[in-house]
């Protein structure tokens, strides 16, 4: 065949298979479904060749070879399993279990270990060692996130290769030689950074273990469900795993298209707000300056009436909402619902800093950033407040792509001279410098926009129509008051009720939203806790956090991603799409049915306006509050939970930096 | 046949070390020849017509080796390794503080073969004095114009980078020697991609021994056929040989390929007188032992070969009959346990496995099956191992286990023989 050929065919196991040039055979292997074992190969770190288990006879040559870094050549005859092999990969799972402390009973990773599973399927089953196995240390604590059990480590290096080729943060080594060999930190200071909880996953035997989920569950006793990650607009898949009722852990799920695999440790680990004792469950109700417990039917009556109340005296101009960016798209959609049902506009889900989410048809899908030739960001570090997506444009560096975060718009047009196509990731907050922005890059061939929001939804609650100026798919309206307008009504005795639902706005400009908090008649806040918000409310409902309910979100990238509740809320709360259900009964307001709501969702996410640029005039609602050099605390109100989470107080990525 | 004086000429005789009193001995004058007349392919024409060979164990042609190089890369590398560390080789060691400046024209002559302007020689931790002295005459040559830009009005730029090691084995293995010239952990590259292809900081890269550079100089100067001339059919010129162990006169002796085991034993002064052969490792810790019915073999890399054993680096162990060869077998396999940069499985494990093993019986307190548990261990891990590290645990062992079983035997206390269980 030709050298330029682009597929070359090779027989494994009898197999014929056509694979394109520079398959590596175990690779190649997996498309006529031999396993070929493995534990320092990783399709996303690839070959290293430490390993040796994935030994593989090919005809012709004297030696076995690894199929890990052999590329499938035109001809080939590959044995994955023959006399040969077997011997060979039987010696090497016997070499890795020689000074194994073979602890699997109070091992996390028993039942799901690879050593376990490969030398169950490939090992002789016993071993000739009479002498003792070498000590190493034991409950090596890392950093704040991850435990090392040294015994347990097969110095496969995927850990190693994760921290220098995808995280590029270059912090765990391996370090001494020989049998002596461990992995620690180059620098011996504790292991920290945004992304270290996947080393756990990529650690194919139980030398690297999470923290939060160290000796608290088998694998077997854990309730899998597939969900969407809320903590950042980029919606990475993940796995929930519950045992009896308490989530124990989140696994990254393989999705090429959103998350690569990954998940950042503010998406891994913020869950154990979800049992706080902090928790709000049961409505409460503002009486002479402090809260009293109520049930739910007087919660809905009193909101009702001082909707009704207010609308009669003071007209639809008197009440708002606010919410939406932590809420699903179904609540979002019927939050909207009722206020325009009301004949308000006065609604809007920016409650903090970011003033847009949606790019509108110029934006971009994660598949172009893989192939932009040059990424420009724009505002906050993205490795805070996207962290899953910095790690793919880290992957699109790599590849040889440019990142350039210039002083101003005009020096990184300059810097992307030639180049195409373009991306810009612009953190959505200061719309005058996404408008610079926007028109430097006016004359660019093809350029794509990213808008990294701070709110897990923030899209979706733009496309269901959370905006005064925008109905649901982006459909103009009159416009009504946005969020910073609504808070100067309220101070100004304009606006009488607000209903706030899973949103912050005191956290920013903590003076001035108090003000305009205290001076409303009826303030509404489904929240998980007390939040500053919550606190100067006159009912507080108590809510669902984003394990205990199904739904949808739109990603950064308007991928309608579903969300799968893992886990049974605590008794007394409800959901917010409930909680507006409730209030509708009250108001006396028809909603669309489950089908039509599902049916609108996905109409309405699916639209992709064109004409929007990055700091579009249509969102702008006010003079901007200039922000502060850092606004993590934007992203990790998110959830309205990482301050009650003690399991996170120690992780970098969640200090606040207001 | 005799010891030959090529590249040991004058050591211990004069002061090669000294820059005039290399160059009154006709030294450099290669180097000023090749780049004033000669082409770069006229020095990789001389290298492969000798026949020249590896000198640093493996024994590849140098010129095929160079000739790997991709023609339409312009940044290359030549690297001479000098981490000289394979139990028994002290050849490189000499030459290098013996004779700098032959080392430093070798060096240039291969940069120049492969036309590099950059050439570094990695110096074994341990050779302080020996880095010192090159340095010095590295120092000289560049003040004298041998080194750095327009050499001899040529227009040939040329640098030379020194840099010491820091003492770990398996930095002489090529492309852990390039890891740890690039500041990087000194463990193996995983290969292919190979170093003539991506090596010292991504570029093409040569690595060869001191000895096979040095031997471009009197190639030169003396003719590709002077050197092809001698030695066997694909064993050509001359090796440097490191005589070792229980012979009368250990050292370093230069000598044609083909001379035989016997003939060398004897320029190393023999035996001492009433000791019986028993053993003789030819090539270095990682080769198997020949033993008497091997005395006649003429020493080259297929006659050691088809011995089972191999040339190596040259560096040639004799051992009589005091040897205790469970001892010498501990002390070789702990030395690449030791050695082993751990980062894979076979070589990791099995080495430090069958150390500890063999720790036992030196102590002995051997037990049923140990020999063949050893032999099946270093046996199957042959072969499988990232680099060679791995794949020399074996051959010695095998070859004293095999040859004299009842040793490793008389380690095992129920197996010892009566009378010295009475005693």
């Amino acid at each position: 065949m030709a050298d330029n050929a682009v597929n070359v065919t090779l027989t494994i196991d009898g197999v014929p298979v056509t694979v394109p040039k520079g398959t590596l055979l175990v690779e190649a292997a997996k498309t006529v479904k031999q396993e070929i074992p493995v534990y320092c190969y990783h399709p996303k770190l690839g070959p290293a060749g430490l390993c040796r288990v994935c030994l593989v006879d090919i005809e012709g040559m004297p030696k076995l070879q690894i199929a890990c870094n052999t590329p499938a050549a035109d001809g080939m005859v590959v044995h994955t399993r023959n006399d040969k092999v077997d011997a060979g990969r039987a010696m090497i799972l016997e070499l890795l279990l020689v000074n194994h402390p073979l602890d699997c009973p109070i091992c996390d990773k028993g039942g799901e270990c690879d050593l376990q599973d490969y030398a169950m399927a490939y090992g002789r089953g016993s071993s000739d060692l009479v002498d003792p196995k070498t000590r190493k240390p034991k409950g090596v604590d890392l950093g704040p996130t991850i435990v090392l059990d040294e015994e347990r480590c097969v110095v496969c290096q995927r850990c190693v290769r994760f921290d220098d080729i995808i995280a590029d943060e270059r912090q765990l080594v391996l370090k001494d030689r020989g049998v002596r060999d461990i992995i620690a930190t180059s620098t011996g200071d504790p292991y920290r950074h945004n992304f270290t909880g996947n080393v756990t996953e990529l650690c194919p035997v139980g030398a690297l273990t999470s923290k939060t989920y160290r000796f608290k569950s088998r694998p077997w006793d854990l309730q899998r469900t597939q969900t969407t990650c809320t903590q950042c607009a980029v919606g990475c898949q993940m796995f929930s795993d519950v045992r009896y009722g308490v989530p124990l852990r989140t696994m990254s799920v393989e999705h090429d298209a959103i998350s690569d695999g990954w998940l950042c440790d503010r998406g891994r680990y913020n869950i154990g707000f979800y049992d706080s004792a902090e928790r709000i469950v049961q409505p409460l109700y503002r009486r002479n300056g402090t809260f009293v417990q109520i049930g739910w039917d007087d919660a809905f009556t009193l909101w009702g009436k001082a909707l009704r109340e207010a609308l009669r005296a003071r007209g639809p101009e008197a009440v708002g909402a606010i919410g939406g960016g932590r809420l699903t798209n179904e609540e979002a959609y019927l939050l909207q619902h009722l206020t325009r049902a009301v004949g308000s506009a006065n609604l809007d889900w920016r409650a903090g800093l970011a003033r847009q989410a949606t790019p509108g048809a110029k934006g971009g899908t994660l598949a172009a950033l893989d192939r932009a030739q040059a990424i420009v960001t724009i505002g906050e570090p993205l490795r805070e407040r996207a962290p899953v997506l910095w790690l793919r444009i880290l992957k699109a560096v790599r590849r040889g792509a440019r990142l350039i975060a210039a002083a101003t718009p005009a020096e990184a047009a300059a810097q992307c001279a030639g180049l195409a196509p373009i991306a810009l990731v612009w953190d959505g907050v200061d719309p005058a410098l996404g408008a610079a922005y926007d028109g430097a890059f006016a004359g660019f061939a093809e350029v794509a926009t990213f808008i990294a929001s701070e709110q897990g939804n923030a899209r979706g609650a733009e496309a269901m129509g959370m905006l005064p100026a925008f109905g649901p798919g982006y459909a103009a309206v009159a416009p009504g008051r946005g969020t910073r307008a609504m808070l100067e009504d309220a101070r100004a005795g304009r606006l009488r009720v607000l209903s706030i639902l899973g949103a912050n706005p005191a956290a920013y400009a903590p003076n001035a939203a108090a003000e305009a908090l205290d001076a409303l008649e009826f303030t509404v806040v489904s929240e998980l806790f007390m939040t500053e918000t919550a606190a100067r409310a006159t009912l507080v409902l108590p809510a669902r956090g984003p394990l205990e309910k199904s739904g949808t979100t739109l990603n950064l990238t308007g991928d309608l991603l579903p969300l799968h509740a893992s886990l049974q809320a605590p008794e007394g709360t409800l959901a917010d799409l409930e909680m507006l259900i409730g209030l509708a009964q009250q108001l006396d307001v028809e909603l669309p049915s489950a089908e039509d709501l599902e049916r609108a969702v996905i109409a309405h996410a699916a639209k992709l306006p064109t004409g929007f640029g990055l700091g579009d005039a249509r969102f702008d609602d006010g003079p901007s509050v200039a922000p502060p050099p850092h606004v993590h605390r934007t992203i990790f109100d998110g959830a309205g939970t990482a301050a009650h989470d003690p399991r996170l107080t120690s992780l970098r990525a969640l200090e606040v930096g207001v | 046949m005799p010891v030959t004086k090529v590249l040991t000429d004058g050591i211990g005789e004069v002061d090669l070390r000294d820059l005039a009193v290399y160059r009154a001995r006709g030294g450099y004058r290669q180097w000023e020849r090749a780049v004033r007349e000669l082409q770069p392919a006229d020095v990789l024409a001389a290298a492969e017509t000798s026949g020249l060979r590896g000198r640093g164990g493996a024994g590849f042609p140098t010129g095929r080796k160079w000739s790997f190089l991709p023609t339409d890369k312009h940044v290359r590398y030549l690297v001479c390794n000098c981490d000289e560390a394979e139990p028994g080789t002290f050849k490189d060691h000499m030459l290098l503080e013996e004779a700098p400046h032959l080392v430093l024209e070798g060096i240039l002559l291969g940069a120049y073969g492969i036309a590099c302007h950059h050439a570094f020689i990695y110096i074994r931790g341990e050779f302080k004095r020996g880095y010192e002295i090159f340095v010095r005459a590295l120092e000289e040559a560049r003040q004298a114009g041998l080194v750095g830009s327009n050499v001899f009005g040529s227009g040939f730029d040329i640098e030379v980078t020194a840099h010491r090691g820091a003492g770990a084995y398996i930095c002489g293995e090529e492309t852990g020697l390039l890891n740890s010239l690039e500041g990087k952990r000194g463990e193996p590259r995983l290969k292919p991609p190979f170093p003539a292809i991506e090596g010292l900081y991504g570029a093409p890269t040569v690595v060869n021994n001191v000895e096979t550079l040095a031997y471009l100089v009197p190639i030169l100067e003396k003719g590709a056929n002077w050197f092809a001339s001698v030695g066997t059919e694909r064993s050509k010129g001359y090796k440097i040989v490191s005589v070792s162990g229980h012979v009368q006169k250990p050292g370093n002796y230069e000598i044609a390929l083909g001379t035989t085991v016997r003939e060398i034993i004897e320029i190393a002064g023999g035996l001492r007188p009433g000791r019986r052969l028993m053993a003789v490792q030819p090539g270095g810790g990682s080769s198997a032992c020949i033993f008497e019915e091997h005395l006649d073999l003429p020493y080259d890399y297929e006659s050691m070969a088809k011995a089972g054993s191999m040339l190596g680096s040259g560096a040639f162990v004799v051992f009589d009959d005091t040897t205790d060869f469970v001892a010498a077998a501990y002390n070789m396999v702990r030395f690449f346990a030791h050695e082993s940069c751990g980062q894979c499985t076979p070589c990791r494990e099995g080495g430090h496995w069958i150390e500890t093993v063999l720790a036992r019986l030196v102590r002995g307190e051997g037990i049923e099956g140990d020999d063949a548990m050893m032999l099946r261990v270093a046996g199957t891990i042959t072969g499988l191992n990232l680099c060679a590290l791995g794949d020399s645990i074996e051959p010695f062992l095998k070859s004293v286990l095999v040859r004299f079983p009842d040793a490793f035997k008389a380690r095992i206390p129920s197996a010892a023989p009566a009378s010295a269980v009475a005693s």
